[in-house]
């Protein structure tokens, strides 16, 4: 392409994404590209309105193909809420205490192992980080069998016990600590040392010097820590074998699989949005978080 | 770290080792749990997938390679490794498109690009089971897509494909795993978006001027410019691709019971080792059949690796 300099014109209009508005073919192209853009977008929402809309249908109007519900019903929610069991709401509960206990987790021993990586020096650092990197690597499904021995011979197998596993599985992800590590090193160190200085222990330094400063971080490994947790199906499929344990997301596969509504769609769907609001409105919240957290996941690998 | 001053340096020196004991402490708790979970986890699935080994009773007989070849001689578990190479072969590359075509889309100078980039990665936020059991509604034979496709006309197109008016979709053998392969690149297309966007705002606008000085058209420069240039980016999303796509589980499992109904269509590795520990409750084999599956993933991000590139260079 170099050898073209000379051959070529000089177009500088051309290319790039800023193309001059006046520009007949321009504006074309300027068009064709919302035209993709908005179908796309809508063809992202169009299946989850679907599904709210069905959750106020009856079951014969729910395979009809129109946008208000004839006659407009309550009936899917009300057997979604008090007809399977076990009920949703407890379900609710169990998905809640396991996502809002890993979390917790994950925020106080990344936060922790994050600066340990980031600031403080020991022996044999560098390659224990090798390990937290490692653990990215090694899919889950394949320590399936070795997990479950282990949780079994721990006798976490059984009762509530089963809770605990799928927690102690869960506890502490590798792109917790990783996150919070690069977080901390762009801190800079004038204002710990300056603790240290003044006599501060290494954890009191931590704690009352760094810790306030890594907010944006913790904030970002809370959410997506929580919205992953309660959308994780695989650890509570393995471990949670008592319905009474079930999280929302398997009482879904329940529900369709075992009994209860099978193809009765409004309630089936009534229980698709209850267990999608959530994450839904986190999103909505915090949707930066989201966008930034996982294109920054993107860049460092 | 080593190029501190003198001055800064005595003090934290005198708490060397103060400072390695908190380091440890720090780290205490992830480091056993990944010791446990992990190390010794590899070294429990050898030896677990050595013996005839039931859940209840433990180990009974020593086996040897035995559990590896029973595995590797089942008809359903060839068929596990074809419909799940099958997944990725199509998956991936489909994608990987969708997401690029995206993302250099939603780069442009455009209006609402925040709002395009938010809506696209949405199907994301969602969780493998309420996702599945939404399209096990709107592909149903008399549900959404086919009530859509009736009151468009496109009936007779699909027919040409062999595709009936109330195609039941998930049930059908020919089109279940095909089904899920849209529902997944529905979901994931945004968040491989999000990668490429990353990796498109790294290069430097003096390239594309550049191109644009050479007469580049934007159709040229995307293909000699940027597609190029985006390698660190083909290669990190293709290999998150991959080991997802060969990890296929939670859709199959939802659409397709532990049997991976219809006749083994949604059968996928991961859905028979989990059917292998716990239907057949043969824990040996299920350790056998994680640890074949870690050689062919491994050796899949090898052959990624040889096509993409060398290392990358971010």
């Amino acid at each position: 392409m170099a050898s073209n300099v000379q051959a070529q014109p000089i177009r500088a209009d051309s290319a790039v994404a800023v193309a001059p508005v006046g520009d007949s073919s321009a504006r074309w192209r300027r068009r064709l590209a919302y035209a993709i853009l908005i179908a796309y977008a809508l063809l992202m929402f169009i299946p989850f309105a679907w599904s709210l809309i069905t959750s106020f249908k009856t079951l014969p109007d729910s395979v009809r193909l129109t946008l208000l519900p004839q006659p407009f019903t309550l009936q899917g929610w009300q057997f979604a809420l008090t007809g399977p069991k076990p009920p949703v709401a407890q379900m609710f509960v169990n998905s809640a205490i396991i996502a809002g206990v890993v979390t917790v987790t994950n925020l106080v021993l990344g936060s922790l192992a994050g600066y340990a990586f980031a600031r403080l020096r020991f022996p044999g650092r560098e390659l224990l980080f090798l390990v937290v990197l490692g653990t990215l690597m090694i899919p889950d499904q394949l320590r399936l069998v070795p997990v479950y021995l282990i949780m079994n011979g721990l006798g976490l197998t059984r009762g509530v016990g089963q809770y605990l596993a799928v927690i102690l599985v869960l506890a502490i992800g590798g792109t917790s600590i990783f996150f919070m590590r690069q977080y901390f090193l762009s801190i800079p160190r004038d204002l710990e040392e300056a603790a240290r200085i003044d006599g501060a222990g290494f954890f009191t330094t931590f704690l009352r010097v760094m810790l306030p400063l890594a907010g944006p971080a913790l904030a970002a490994v809370a959410i997506l820590q929580f919205q992953g947790t309660w959308n994780g199906f695989f650890w509570p499929v393995i471990f949670l074998q008592d319905p009474d344990h079930f999280t929302v997301q398997q009482g879904l596969y329940f529900f369709r699989q075992a009994g209860g509504f099978s193809s009765n769609w409004p309630p089936l769907m009534a229980t698709v949005v209850m267990a999608t609001i959530p994450v839904l409105v986190l999103y909505v919240f915090f949707q930066r978080y989201f966008v930034e957290g996982i294109a920054a996941s993107g860049v460092k690998g | 770290m080593a190029v501190m001053g003198a001055r800064a340096t005595r003090p934290v020196r005198i708490g060397a080792r103060s400072e390695a004991v908190a380091g440890y402490l720090f780290i205490a708790v992830p480091m056993i749990l990944y010791l446990v979970l992990y190390i010794v986890s590899v070294a429990v699935a050898i030896y677990v997938s050595l013996w005839r080994w039931n859940v209840r009773t433990g180990p009974t007989t020593f086996f040897g390679t035995k559990n590896y070849e029973v595995a590797l001689a089942d008809p359903i578990f060839i068929r596990a490794i074809q419909n799940s190479l099958y997944y990725a072969a199509i998956w991936v590359p489909l994608t990987m498109a969708v997401g690029l075509f995206l993302a250099v889309v939603v780069n442009q100078k455009i209006r609402g690009q925040t709002f395009f980039r938010a809506a696209f990665y949405f199907p994301a936020i969602a969780s493998s089971a309420a996702i599945t059991t939404l399209w096990i509604f709107l592909a149903a034979p008399d549900g959404f897509f086919n009530a859509v496709r009736g009151a468009l006309g496109l009936n007779p197109f699909f027919a040409l494909f062999g595709i009936a008016s109330n195609q039941a979709w998930i049930t059908n053998e020919n089109t279940a795993l095909n089904s899920v392969i849209v529902l997944n690149a529905w979901t994931t297309s945004g968040t491989f978006m999000l990668f490429y966007l990353a990796s498109l705002q790294s290069i430097s606008h003096e390239v594309y001027e550049a191109a644009a000085i050479d007469g580049a058209n934007a159709w040229q420069t995307f293909w000699r410019v940027t597609f190029p240039l985006l390698r660190p980016g083909h290669f990190f999303v293709a290999t998150v691709a991959i080991i997802g796509a060969l990890q296929l589980f939670d859709q199959a499992l939802i659409a397709g019971s532990p049997n991976g109904d219809p006749n083994n269509a949604l059968m996928t590795m991961v859905l028979y080792l989990y059917n292998t520990a716990f239907t057949q409750l043969s824990f040996g084999r299920a350790a056998a059949v994680g640890l074949i599956l870690f050689v062919i993933i491994f050796g899949a991000t090898l052959i990624q690796r040889r096509i993409i590139g060398t290392t990358p260079t971010w």
